[in-house]
């Protein structure tokens, strides 16, 4: 048995081997993409100087909540993350966030509609959303940095697959809940199947679609912030080294830091999924 | 309109069958082979027939009801006649065309232009304004923008909404929504339209008076209606035939008249025995024949063969005759007296020979 698992171990470790000299190429494309698509969006954050950001965060908020209140608290919050000297940090979290979220949507959203329209890959991709959902998080750091890696990258896919599976499931879940007696008015009124989705089937997924947009971000962050071991940058990071140094005080800093940018934008789009 | 128009058939459903169930397709096969009825198929496959060899002919311009309490199959017929359920067996004609014949496109142009349906749960799509919900089905027709609106704000003004386009749905009230449902259909025009118990949902008031308009809107624009209900009272107040269902089986086809006079079974005896006979019966079916009057008809009051009890009880009230002269062509052809009227409103179908 205990050779049985020696081999298995050692099959893996050649597998990987082999990829990492055979197929570099590839893992240092989808790597410079990754990197690419992290930096452009921390470029862009840190464009303007934090209190311009601060008050376009609290003017969108002001405006998706439709309160003033929520835009003033957005204000102070982001300038309370510049105080504590971590503006740079919670930028790079961001951007983090923002291009996981991104690339994780632009794969899960057409996957979710595809399963919602098709009981058979629903039936085939509930077993593999269930593995992604109940092993540790971390251990998709494993392999990822063993192909691309220290660094962003690695975070960035690890994140991926992390807040893929809500916005699979929530995706799937609104577009074949349609009310049947709208598939019969449908029918009735002589639709053609794509008519069926665009006019009748996806208005009625939205709030459930926005759901799942809305958690798959909130696993990113979760994601992002473990993220900091290999070396993801931002407030996972500031936290990890604070840990390995125990430093207390700077390691609540950057929590404090990460509660602030998830509420914020976690209220942000709940109010969006709300509003249609 | 010519006589030939006025008799034409729209949809014709010859004996069709719908039985559901994984063993149907034996089961279809047992009805058509060894001509095993309902309990049989039942008992024998666990196949629920839903409707059991229905015949019904819509003609152009009519309004025919299908009465049935519920899992009688009424709904499940309708929704034979433009295919949202596929017939078992039995073959169902729209303006002389199969439809099960028929290939998606053709099937969708079917529905979109010619088959109007109104449901049960009005199934107005939220996200829209009424005008919106009026326009859906030139819209999925393709028609512009402009166009479509037109045509849904008179659909919207004739049923009496022109003042709430730009509300959404949920702000109607329960009867504005049906109406807005009833306008959506005609927007596209179509020579039928299916009433999937459009009413039911309705408090009596407000449902008298949807029936009432739905009548006069659907002769004034001469539009045909299939009409499904439970209520056989609004059968007879929207009907012009009346089906009557039990069981997914027709049991009795006609006019309200012929179904209160002379019901097929004591199902449909129990049923309209508590109608009013008041608009419904006729001079002609309570008079006393001409030949078999003793006394002398022509000094008595006069009224039309189709006068109901109603305007005879009127009639003889004012005149304080005790009989009516029924004429019919400009000759006299019976008599209707006190005790024949009293006969009539009690609904026994041998009033005459009393």
């Amino acid at each position: 048995m205990e050779n049985f698992v020696t081999a298995f171990d050692m099959a893996v470790d050649d597998a990987l081997f082999w990829l990492t000299d055979h197929a570099a190429f590839i893992f240092d494309g989808i790597r410079a993409l990754l990197e690419g698509l992290y930096d452009g969006i921390l470029w862009l954050l840190m464009l303007a100087p934090f209190h311009v950001v601060s008050v376009l965060a609290g003017l969108i908020a002001w405006r998706v909540m439709k309160s003033p209140g929520a835009g003033i608290a957005t204000v102070l919050a982001m300038v309370f993350c510049w105080w504590m000297g971590l503006w740079a940090e919670t930028m790079s979290t961001l951007a983090l966030v923002v291009a996981a979220s991104v690339i994780a949507l632009a794969i899960s959203l057409p996957l979710g509609v595809l399963a919602g329209l098709m009981p058979r890959l629903d039936r085939a991709l509930a077993p593999v959303l269930d593995l992604i959902q109940t092993m540790p998080p971390y251990i998709y750091l494993l392999p990822a940095i063993a192909l691309l890696g220290y660094g962003p990258a690695t975070a960035l896919i690890a994140t991926v697959i992390v807040a893929m599976p809500p916005a699979v499931r929530l995706t799937a879940l609104g577009i074949r809940r349609t009310p049947t007696e709208f598939i019969e008015l449908g029918h009735a009124t002589g639709v053609t199947p794509a008519q069926m989705f665009l006019k009748i089937r996806l208005p009625f997924a939205v709030p459930s679609i926005m759901a799942g947009v809305n958690q798959s971000l909130m696993m990113a962050f979760g994601m992002v912030v473990i993220a900091g071991i290999v070396g993801s940058g931002g407030l996972g990071e500031t936290i990890f080294s604070a840990i390995r140094t125990l430093d207390i005080a700077k390691s609540i800093d950057a929590a404090i830091a990460i509660v602030v940018l998830t509420m914020v934008l976690d209220r942000v789009t709940q109010s969006l999924a709300r509003a249609k | 309109m010519t006589h030939s128009e006025a008799t034409e058939v729209l949809i014709d459903c010859q004996s069709v069958w719908k039985v559901f169930g994984d063993r149907s397709p034996e089961a279809i096969r047992a009805i058509t082979g060894r001509g095993l009825g309902k309990q049989e198929v039942l008992k024998e496959f666990g196949c629920v027939v839903g409707v059991s060899d229905a015949s019904i002919q819509v003609r152009r311009g009519e309004i025919f009801c299908i009465m049935g309490l519920s899992g009688s199959g009424k709904s499940t017929l309708i929704r034979l006649l433009n295919r949202l359920i596929e017939p078992s067996l039995g073959k169902v004609t729209v303006k002389g065309r199969d439809i099960a014949a028929m290939d998606a496109a053709t099937l969708r142009e079917t529905r979109a232009r010619h088959i109007g349906m109104v449901f049960q749960s009005v199934a107005l799509l939220p996200q829209r304004t009424v005008l919106e919900n009026a326009a859906f089905g030139l819209e999925v027709q393709g028609v512009g923008k402009d166009e479509r609106n037109r045509a849904a704000e008179v659909a919207l003004d004739k049923v009496g909404l022109a003042d709430w386009k730009a509300r959404y749905p949920s702000e109607l009230s329960g009867g504005m929504q049906q109406r807005v449902g009833l306008a959506r259909a005609l927007t596209s025009d179509p020579e039928i339209i299916l009433m999937d118990e459009p009413f039911s949902a309705l408090d009596p008031l407000i449902r008298r008076q949807l029936q009432d308009e739905f009548r006069q809107l659907t002769k004034d624009l001469g539009k045909s209606a299939v009409f499904i209900t439970h209520d056989l009272d609004e059968a007879i107040r929207i009907g012009d035939r009346i089906a009557i269902m039990k069981d997914g089986v027709i049991i009795q086809t006609g006019t309200a008249e012929e179904i209160v006079m002379n019901p097929a079974d004591q199902y449909v005896a129990d049923f309209v025995a508590g109608i009013s006979r008041l608009h419904l019966v006729k001079a002609h079916s309570v008079m006393v024949p001409l030949a078999e009057w003793q006394g002398d008809a022509a000094s008595l009051p006069r009224c039309s063969s189709d006068a109901d009890i109603d305007a005879l009880i009127g009639q003889i009230t004012e005149t304080g005759s005790d009989a009516v002269a029924v004429e019919e062509d400009g000759r006299l052809v019976g008599v209707v007296t006190i005790r024949n009227l009293l006969l009539g409103v009690r609904g026994d179908a041998d009033a005459r020979a009393a």
